[in-house]
């Protein structure tokens, strides 16, 4: 047996130089390439992301901590916060609401101008948000093209313009698209075989809803809410427009820094970037924690198999 | 449970996908929906299931005399099982079976215990009990095959309906679980329409074959009957037939037909 199997084989190269061999994947690129790559990539991290965020917290510390507090304690800064946060409130539940209808209808039915409405639902993100504010200006303004509607006497007859409700819908608008953009693709690519065997099994449509769609989409949503929720807080331009930049009433948290920017109080802009900047943290740490709880999900599904 | 369809009809866009069906499908019987791709036979199934609903005009669907053709699909009771067995991805195997009994309405819901007891008792007739806790995306094929039957089974359903049930695997486990599939209705006598591609599954499991193409029934009848007769030029050239070889077909595994059959012979 042995012998045959010997004579089988090919002859060894005789005294053949053994290379020694690092194992590498053969998509890897030489040392050089991998350390440019990796020297730019963290230098762009460093410099662009990382460094704006340490001099905002510097600046606003600058004068102590005692002036930081009395700039977030300034009435204005406070009514500015909670106008931020109120309209935040009102505009993200709409937002998801208005983004779950639209992806479902997009991606289980087929109906005429589908097309149309899945460009439509971008329109907020084609559009310069200065554009969008000033359009809601000459909607809802006195000279605007519902002014039979909405004045009377000079007076707004629901006070929308120059109001909080007026930064609310501007808000609105900017922000649609998140959810419904993130959700549309998931729930195109899974199909609705699930939602028909529920059906089948029994189960009436908000039952198919609650128990299989939404914990199929659940994690789409969440990072589509978070989005949602980041442009809500930081946007500047629609509301801008619309908010008639009235301190302590139709002042948001972006409004406020740019007027005390403007004011040369650079401690009190710089108190509040810090807030909103930290709004900002706070969000990436939900997002990567709510990310690392799916995955561990995903993971104990499969290491549930012996 | 007789399952009775009554000329019913569907288009999708300018495309007739069953132009005039009837259908009698008597309780207890085992009947394969055979047909080339495209020949509407899963439109059909879904059409009994209720996931489809057929055009407007004469047609009906009768569930053992009740007229269910404007009923939802949750009504039914119609026990389906998918090609691509569409199980809850994120619940156990079974979470997977219990969900039919835990939809229902309170006042007919079963117990927390009696659930238990239900569903244990399906996981041992598919041979899945070690498996209760495992998520689908784990198992094999197979295993996801039958925990989608005994998903089905679970809310007793009164008809069960198969969309290719065994397309999706391979030869040695499909023989399987035919075999299973047959010694299973032979145990519970449950009606059971199947649709398949596959002449072989149709005639080695099914009562009585119905042979669709081109939105039409172009024959019905025992296995026996149908390689014996073939209706038509269409029934010949699916079967092979046309060129007047004799096709290699199994012998069915049931002593019904087989009797059948040698009464053809």
């Amino acid at each position: 047996m042995a012998t045959s199997a010997t004579t089988l084989e090919p002859a060894p190269p005789q005294e053949a130089p053994r290379r020694r061999r690092i194992p590498r994947k053969a998509t890897t690129e030489p040392l050089w390439v991998r350390l440019l790559l990796i020297t730019i990539a963290v230098g762009f991290i460093a410099g662009f992301l990382l460094m704006p965020l340490f001099i905002i917290f510097k600046e606003s510390l600058l004068k102590g901590i005692r002036v930081y507090y009395d700039a977030l304690e300034n009435p204005h800064a406070v009514s500015a916060i909670k106008l931020t946060l109120l309209t935040a409130a009102i505009v993200v539940p709409l937002n998801t609401l208005f983004g779950v209808a639209a992806a479902w209808a997009i991606s289980r039915f087929s109906f005429p101008g589908k097309r149309a409405l899945v460009t439509l639902i971008d329109l907020p993100l084609w559009v310069s948000p200065i554009v969008a504010g000033l359009m809601f200006v000459i909607l809802f303004g006195r000279q605007g093209l519902l002014n039979s509607l909405f004045w009377s006497g000079g007076k707004q007859v629901f006070p929308i313009l120059f109001e909080p409700a007026g930064i609310v819908i501007a808000t609105l608008f900017v922000t649609f698209p998140f959810v419904a953009r993130i959700l549309i693709p998931l729930m195109q690519a899974q199909g609705s075989a699930e939602e028909e065997a529920a059906l089948t099994l029994g189960a009436r449509g908000w039952q198919t809803f609650v128990y299989i769609t939404l914990p199929k989409i659940k994690w789409g949503l969440f990072y589509g809410i978070i989005l949602c929720n980041a442009r809500a807080i930081g946007e500047f331009g629609a509301v801008s427009a619309v908010s008639g930049h009235i301190q302590g009433l139709t002042n948001t948290i972006p409004l406020h820094i740019e007027l005390m920017y403007n004011s040369s109080q650079m401690e009190a802009a710089f108190a509040l970037a810090s807030i909103l900047s930290m709004l900002a943290l706070l969000t990436l740490v939900l997002k990567s924690f709510f990310g690392w709880q799916a995955e561990r999900q995903a993971k104990e599904a499969l290491e549930s198999t012996p | 449970m007789s399952v009775v369809i009554e000329s019913i009809h569907k288009t999708f866009g300018r495309f007739n996908a069953l132009e005039g069906i009837d259908l009698k499908v008597e309780t207890g019987e085992l009947v394969a929906l055979l047909g080339p791709s495209g020949s509407g036979k899963t439109t059909l199934l879904r059409i009994i299931a209720g996931l489809e609903f057929p055009d407007d005009g004469p047609g009906n669907i009768f569930f053992h005399g009740t007229d269910v053709t404007e009923r939802d699909a949750y009504e039914r009771r119609a026990g389906f099982v998918f090609q691509s067995y569409a199980l809850f991805q994120h619940m156990t195997v079974f979470e997977n079976i219990a969900f039919g009994l835990r939809v229902r309405s309170r006042a007919t819901r079963p117990s927390e215990a009696e659930i238990n007891a239900r569903v244990n008792d399906l996981l041992g007739r598919v041979q899945l009990t070690q498996f209760a806790k495992r998520f689908p995306n784990t198992l094999s094929g197979g295993q996801r095959q039958r925990v989608a039957l005994a998903r089905a089974l679970a809310i007793e359903p009164r008809v069960l309906l198969l969309d290719e049930p065994f397309g999706a695997l391979d030869a040695k486990v499909r023989k399987e679980l035919r075999r299973w599939l047959r010694a299973f209705h032979e145990q519970t006598r449950l009606t059971t329409l199947f649709v398949t591609h596959d002449q072989e599954e149709a005639f080695e499991v099914s009562d009585r074959v119905v042979i669709l193409g081109e939105g039409r029934i172009q024959q019905i009848g025992s296995p026996a009957e149908v390689r014996a007769n073939p209706a038509n030029d269409f029934v010949r050239k699916f079967l092979g037939l046309d060129d007047e070889s004799e096709l290699l077909i199994p012998s069915p595994l049931h002593e019904g037909s087989r009797a059948r059959e040698l009464d053809a012979v």
